[in-house]
């Protein structure tokens, strides 16, 4: 029973001394002249749900859940958007070549088509970026267009 | 006295925990540091090729003049890789027909081998070889040497090898049908690339028509690499270069 106490209470001195490490929040309080959104025409509803589903990792903007203070949260979601704007970051569309902006395109279709984005994860607690089947298909409809324009 | 132990011990303790978890969480951070060192790495070799290169015109009076101003022209060039090249980007990344220039070019030999490694590893659904093949054109960029490289080459160059680097960097880390998607990306980059440089070795361009994209070959079998062993003979041949 001891041992039980002791434990709990070594967890709980480590949890409440690991919110003492700090992280490097990704904001930004303007929007480049580069953004995807900026240099495209892009239609309302695409728009809505691109910076709904994609922007809160893949942009230099996150809108934070009220619990991204809480560690270890904070540091799942600093590596989730540091990974996914090495990928892929919208704000920065306009500094991508045309080959790759069209390699983008193409990985961001099949991965909206294979529903391997949004993570899981992500829409597990955002469930608005979750997109329907119909919505699946106009992005990647519009995607597509643009793909074949470049 | 034996509270005052246990609590001193409770305090080791979590003291321990918080260095583990700082020392991994800044271990992660150079690691990042790392990648985007190896992302650059096509970038730094070729200052340094710079360098090479102008120690060279002294060497030589008679080329000064003249490749002074190639050196210049590149030095320009360095600082807008890979950033604001809109708009002159349309025509060189248009995915042309592999019309192959008549330069009969070894230097391209390496970056198509590890391609080709690829490309066999995929074809008989090897991901672990793929991933190999992925390292290999990776060391191929980084030793391509694009001193002889100027203007619009140049530029073009540069493009096509960091479109084709950050597919080789997912080849080496994805499961097998992400490696062949990233496959058929590069396969465009590496046509594109024997276009602008040419190439000595005899390779075959070929179609699948289920996926509507080329490939490279170097032989004149069709083994197609986009379903392995599944759909191995679908396709053919749309050119033969050299």
């Amino acid at each position: 029973m001891k041992i039980v106490k002791i434990i709990v209470l070594v967890l709980l001195v480590a949890f409440v001394g690991v919110q003492f490490i700090p992280t490097v929040r990704n904001q930004s309080e303007s929007t480049p002249k580069t953004d995807f959104m900026l240099v495209n025409t892009v239609p309302k509803n695409i728009n809505e749900k691109l910076q709904v589903s994609c922007y809160d990792c893949h942009s230099n903007n996150t809108a934070y859940p009220w619990y991204n203070k809480v560690q270890p949260v904070a540091w799942l979601l600093e590596n989730h958007i540091n990974n996914g704007k090495e990928e892929l970051n919208f704000n920065e569309w306009a500094d991508y070549s045309d080959r790759r902006k069209k390699s983008k395109l193409k990985s961001i279709i099949s991965q909206i088509r294979d529903d391997e984005m949004p993570l899981t994860s992500y829409t597990l607690i955002h469930k608005d970026a979750k997109f329907s089947e119909n919505e699946k298909q106009e992005l990647m409809d519009w995607l597509s267009g643009l793909r074949d324009s470049l | 006295m034996r509270k005052l132990k246990l609590s001193m011990g409770i305090l080791a303790i979590a003291f321990a925990t918080l260095t583990v978890v700082s020392c991994k969480d800044a271990k992660k951070e150079n690691n990042n540091e790392d990648g985007h060192h190896s992302e650059m790495s096509t970038d730094e070799d070729h200052s340094k090729m710079n360098h090479d290169n102008s120690d060279g015109h002294h060497d030589e009076e008679a080329t000064h003049d003249n490749s002074d101003g190639h050196h210049d022209e590149e030095a320009t060039h360095d600082n807008s890789d890979g950033h604001h090249d809109g708009d002159s980007a349309e025509m060189s990344s248009e995915a042309r027909d592999l019309d192959v220039s008549s330069q009969k070019n070894p230097a391209t030999t390496p970056i198509i081998d590890a391609y080709l490694q690829i490309k066999n590893a995929l074809v008989t659904d090897n991901k672990g070889n793929a991933a190999k093949g992925g390292t290999a054109l990776l060391a191929a960029f980084s030793k391509f040497d694009m001193t002889t490289l100027t203007g619009e080459s140049h530029k073009e160059y540069m493009e096509i090898a960091e479109s084709a680097i950050e597919h080789a960097e997912h080849i080496v880390k994805s499961p097998i049908d992400h490696q062949r998607e990233h496959f058929e990306t590069l396969s465009t980059d590496i046509s594109d690339l024997i276009t602008l440089l040419g190439t000595d070795k005899t390779l075959y361009l070929d179609y699948c028509p289920m996926k509507k994209v080329n490939w490279l070959s170097e032989t004149k079998d069709i083994k197609n690499p986009f379903y392995g062993s599944e759909m191995l003979t679908c396709g053919n041949v749309k050119k033969q270069i050299n």
